[in-house]
């Protein structure tokens, strides 16, 4: 899905991070300000990898786009207070991350002040090297599973 | 993923960040803590001093948990910053207290600190911890 223009890079060294690096979860209120707090614990995952610049800026971007539908769409204004309302789960990779982004509300849905479809999902398909979309737990809201890899001309 | 209970200050609207035990630990929950640090108002140097309990929470933590992660629950206030570590093991909140002692500084977390607590919950418990700043 991801096709981007050359750019240097570092790929991160095993040894340095552990041969599996271990699963990040947060939960926490769908609110807005959250979504900082998300990208800030994503960006010292992808650091700590060494991931390469271009594609933790597109992971900051696709997470953002994700946490936003949950934020928009999935609660009522008093539902969104809830501790564990936005779930989001961080799981380093050899090779780049997994990034699970689940609520249970409505799950997705238009957005009220759209006027045809968003570009939530095909900004996200675009940017992630594989998307999972389905129901979460308890077939309730939603779960949007993003892989993040990088390119071959990233990795190099 | 676990299910977060009522914030560190009892209220629901809490971060609940769980971190398996490792190489993220430390730089996950120095970023978490120190956003929220931030959005809590507190001045520089009093987020400073939130930073450093979390890196001895990240560093002193892992021994004494009851899980293979570091959970920790955060909350804002008023100028206030409330963290919950745990489920620790029996006897884990003042142990994590003892460890976080440094030589020739003494315990860190106690002098940094505005109120530290340790709450017995059934067969485990918690550590927390209120730092604040009044004017």
């Amino acid at each position: 899905m991801r096709a981007h223009a050359p750019t240097r890079s570092f790929r991160a060294d095993p040894a340095l991070i552990g041969v599996t690096p271990s699963p990040v979860r947060l939960s926490l209120p769908a609110q807005a300000r959250n979504i900082a707090v998300v990208r800030r614990a994503l960006e010292a995952i992808a650091e700590e990898l060494a991931l390469p610049r271009r594609l933790i800026e597109d992971m900051r971007l696709a997470v953002t786009e994700a946490c936003t539908n949950v934020v928009r769409h999935a609660y009522t204004e008093a539902e969104a207070t809830q501790a564990n309302a936005m779930r989001v789960e961080m799981l380093p990779e050899t090779d780049g991350m997994r990034v699970i982004v689940e609520d249970r509300g409505r799950g997705l849905g238009p957005s009220p002040d759209a006027r045809g479809p968003g570009l939530g999902l095909p900004l996200i398909a675009a940017l992630t090297s594989q998307l999972e979309v389905s129901h979460g737990a308890d077939e309730r809201g939603s779960r949007i599973a993003m892989s993040f890899a990088p390119t071959p001309i990233e990795a190099a | 993923m676990t299910e977060a209970a009522a914030g560190p200050n009892g209220s629901p609207g809490t971060t609940r960040v769980s971190i398996a035990s490792g190489p993220l630990v430390g730089p996950v929950l120095r970023r978490v803590v120190g956003m929220l640090a931030a959005r809590a108002d507190l001045p520089l140097d009093r987020l400073d001093d939130a930073v450093l309990v979390a890196d001895l929470i990240a560093s002193r933590a892992p021994a004494h948990m009851q899980t293979p992660s570091v959970d920790v629950d955060l909350e804002t206030g008023d100028r206030t910053l409330f963290l919950r570590v745990g489920p620790l093991n029996p006897g884990g909140g003042q142990a994590l207290i003892v460890d976080a002692s440094v030589p020739g500084v003494g315990n860190v977390i106690e002098q940094l600190a505005d109120d530290i607590t340790v709450k017995p919950d059934g067969d485990s418990e918690y550590l927390l911890v209120r730092l604040a700043y009044s004017s």
